[in-house]
């Protein structure tokens, strides 16, 4: 007797390049795996400004060990500016972008591509896929990535966008159509609504992995806890790379 | 021609439940890869106020992500980790600093024991919910371990002295020199540079990268192949 595919929602920001890494493993388990895979455009940045604004909260009047934020409330800037972090990921991400054989290359200006320009823009796009074309958001979501995360190219402006929907495959028309709906209410608020069911669950960042278990929801951070997800699925971990997939990529 | 072990330098505190995790999957492959593991007590405070980092569990939301991610990694990796009651105490208040003296000290005077004594302390703090940081409870540790009473108390006052002090300090300032913002931090040494891995769920690349054989997170050698050709990544 086979098993109904397991519901599993991959919440993701183009911005995070640790998404992408989380993109691709699922994406190349979920013909192998029986799991339904369910991609969520999401905004990164406002997950990361409501956990702060959050633990602001939590600490004034809470607990007196722990100690107010002094760098500002928007925390994205003062993660980033952690240089520190911001070093030790421009190496590990080429280490996994081997690993996981993943092209990516770190942007020139990564804080400039990170917290200047965003990726407010390419999400709504991509909340307009999900909507009008959900076949084709894969392809679309892995353009985008493409762009900022393996050529240091923009994502930000309507021409950046347009040329990676055309090279995942819709024809102009069809991408100058999906960007003008972008900017409707309808895209927005479903941006937003995917962004607060991620941070239901519980998410503080991105990329977040949702899988719809027999009790209840089990949630992962990162790309670094799909070898454990499928243990818990009862589902065999080849690697990031599956033996299916070893040649054609 | 046999190549000589890779040096793995791996820098951790047993307040880290984390370093734990890097610590036994490291002591599993210590004898099937062909590796020096050199273990390196640190001071989890000091790599947070240097680098200007803030542990986890300060964040509320990740504090709740990180229970629920403890319960299922003590299965996944067979490390028989238990929250302690009083998480934010344990912590924040009673911290490790006796502790990861003591272990300095182990390091200094008797190397050969450092990862059975910090394993037992680890075992107290994260599976038992006992103290470490009273002398009689890295006492108890120490003799655990295999240390004689004697030997215990000799390196428990030693553990006080500048000597013993200063190592720790060091320790830790060349996990931040390598560019550490938490623990464990595991420093691979390489022919051109050091590679610095953070956490403990990157074995499977680190693997990859050295092109050694990975048998899963609990080391099952009847998966073991014979010799790869594969060569070295980085």
């Amino acid at each position: 007797m086979s098993c109904l595919p397991r519901k599993l929602e991959l919440f993701y920001d183009l911005l995070c390049p640790y998404s992408w890494l989380g993109f691709e493993i699922l994406c190349r388990y979920q013909n192998i795996w029986n799991i339904s895979l369910q991609l969520r455009p999401s905004f990164l940045a406002a997950i990361i400004m409501d956990s702060d604004m959050e633990e602001y909260r939590e600490k004034v009047g809470g607990d007196q060990r722990i100690q107010v934020p002094t760098k500002g409330i928007y925390g994205f800037n003062s993660y980033l500016e952690k240089l520190r972090k911001q070093e030790y990921m421009k190496n590990e991400l080429q280490y996994l972008g081997k690993f996981c054989q993943v092209p990516i290359e770190i942007p020139r200006d990564l804080r400039g591509v990170l917290i200047d320009k965003g990726s407010l823009n390419a999400m709504r796009f991509l909340t307009s896929v999900h909507i009008e074309y959900p076949e084709m958001l894969e392809k679309v979501s892995r353009e985008l990535w493409m762009r900022i995360w393996s050529r240091d190219e923009d994502i930000t402006e309507p021409w950046s966008i347009q040329a990676a929907a055309e090279e995942a495959g819709f024809s102009r028309k069809q991408a100058m159509s999906l960007l003008k709906k972008s900017s409707t209410e309808e895209v927005k608020n479903k941006l937003r609504e995917n962004t607060n069911t991620a941070y239901k669950y519980g998410a503080f960042g991105l990329p977040t992995i949702v899988a719809h278990m027999d009790t209840k929801p089990c949630v992962f951070f990162s790309s670094d806890r799909i070898e454990l997800l499928a243990h818990l699925l009862g589902e065999q971990w080849q690697g990031p790379v599956p033996q299916a997939l070893k040649g054609k990529l | 021609m046999a190549n000589l072990p890779r040096k793995l330098e791996l820098f951790y505190d047993v307040l880290s439940p984390y370093s734990w995790l890097g610590f036994e999957l490291l002591c599993r492959y210590q004898n099937i890869w062909n590796i020096n593991l050199q273990l390196r007590p640190s001071f989890i405070p000091g790599i947070l106020k240097d680098s200007g980092n803030k542990p986890p569990a300060l964040v509320p939301r990740k504090g709740k992500y990180m229970m629920m991610d403890l319960q299922h990694l003590k299965n996944f990796y067979q490390v028989p980790i238990r929250i302690p009651k009083d998480f934010l105490t344990v912590i924040l208040e009673k911290g490790s600093l006796n502790a990861m003296r003591f272990l300095t000290a182990v390091n200094m005077e008797k190397p050969e024991m450092l990862e059975n004594v910090s394993r037992e302390l680890w075992m107290r703090i994260w599976s038992r919910d006992e103290d470490i940081t009273e002398p009689q409870s890295i006492l108890a540790a120490a003799e655990k371990a295999g240390l004689s009473k004697e030997q215990a108390k000799s390196l428990l006052e030693n553990s006080s002295t500048d000597k013993v002090k200063n190592k720790l300090k060091e320790t830790t300032s060349a996990a931040c020199n390598y560019g550490a913002f938490g623990l464990p931090t595991i420093v691979v040494h390489m022919d051109n540079k050091p590679c610095v891995i953070f956490g403990s769920d990157r074995m499977e690349m680190l693997a990859y990268l050295l092109a050694l054989q990975f048998l899963g997170r609990l080391c099952k050698t009847d998966l073991l192949a014979p010799v790869s050709t594969r060569r070295s990544q980085i």
